[in-house]
């Protein structure tokens, strides 16, 4: 039997394709950067997972709201989906950071307004899917994590700006300009590999809430009619 | 500016890319896992 290929299926290999040929580019052929040396060549997987869980969260304020608004439960899906691959690029994240910063830094961790503000990030969205799972009704944990998951939401625009507005060891965010061209092409390639990846990972997260939820909705036999004795047990 | 360049290095890249690469499949191979569970589940 042959299953055939789905949009997300086919985004999700393209995402795979991608991040080899992007790795490459970055690893073997870009330049070493002036003062970092090979170091540097932690950005092309550092970059792609700040910004794709970046995009993640908002992706969740946006169904967050959409939820709210609606009450259509697939908002719900998409939402929880978004947080999750959010929360796991954001832990990559800051784990590709503490490895980047040991030698350029010479320590794994700061207590540096960037670094704080984005550790703040996966965990205020861990607690927004914890949270989650202390409440069986599903309207209500729909309604409740939303609110949660918009509240969360402050944080990102803070981890974007904080660099720009308050002193920092970070470095202030990079454009194409001041990038050599050689550079930018393994940041793009990977950034777009992590984006189709990250979609194909809350696409199946998504169908794995609503196929959970479908169970949910029918009782199991035991609950609709318990044996005798049962109750007295 | 300081000069000079860090020297090597290649460590810290190759535990970067490994643990990325490992995050990733990892949490692919839980969705699969949790999806195939269910499926199980509404079989029996």
């Amino acid at each position: 039997m042959t299953k055939r290929l789905t949009w997300d299926g086919a985004l999700g290999i393209a995402g795979v394709l991608l991040f080899l040929v992007g790795s490459y580019i970055g690893l073997f052929v870009a330049p070493a950067e002036r003062h970092m040396g090979d170091v540097q060549r932690i950005m092309y997987v550092h970059l792609p997972s700040a910004w794709i869980s970046m995009l993640c969260f908002t992706a969740a304020f946006g169904f967050a709201v959409a939820s709210l608004w609606t009450s259509k439960p697939r908002w719900d899906r998409a939402m929880t989906g978004a947080i999750e691959v959010g929360v796991v690029l954001n832990a990559l994240l800051l784990i590709q950071g503490m490895i980047w910063a040991r030698p350029t830094w010479g320590v794994w961790w700061d207590w540096d307004v960037r670094l704080t503000t984005s550790l703040v990030m996966m965990l205020l969205f861990a607690g927004v899917l914890a949270f989650r799972a202390f409440i069986e009704d599903p309207e209500r944990r729909a309604a409740w994590s939303a609110v949660a998951a918009i509240i969360s939401f402050v944080d990102v625009p803070l981890v974007y700006f904080c660099v720009r507005w308050w002193r920092s060891i970070h470095q202030i965010q990079s454009t194409p300009s001041t990038v050599d061209p050689a550079m930018v092409l393994p940041l793009r390639i990977n950034s777009f590999a992590v984006l189709f990846i990250a979609i194909w990972m809350i696409v199946q997260r998504a169908r794995l809430e609503a196929e959970s939820a479908s169970g949910e909705r029918v009782p199991e036999p035991s609950r609709l009619a318990p044996s005798e004795g049962a109750e007295h047990a | 500016m300081p000069e000079g360049v860090i020297i090597g290095g290649w460590g810290y890249v190759i535990a970067a890319y490994a643990l990325t690469v490992a995050g990733l499949v990892l949490y692919a191979l839980s969705l699969v896992r949790r999806r195939r569970r269910i499926h199980k589940k509404g079989r029996t």
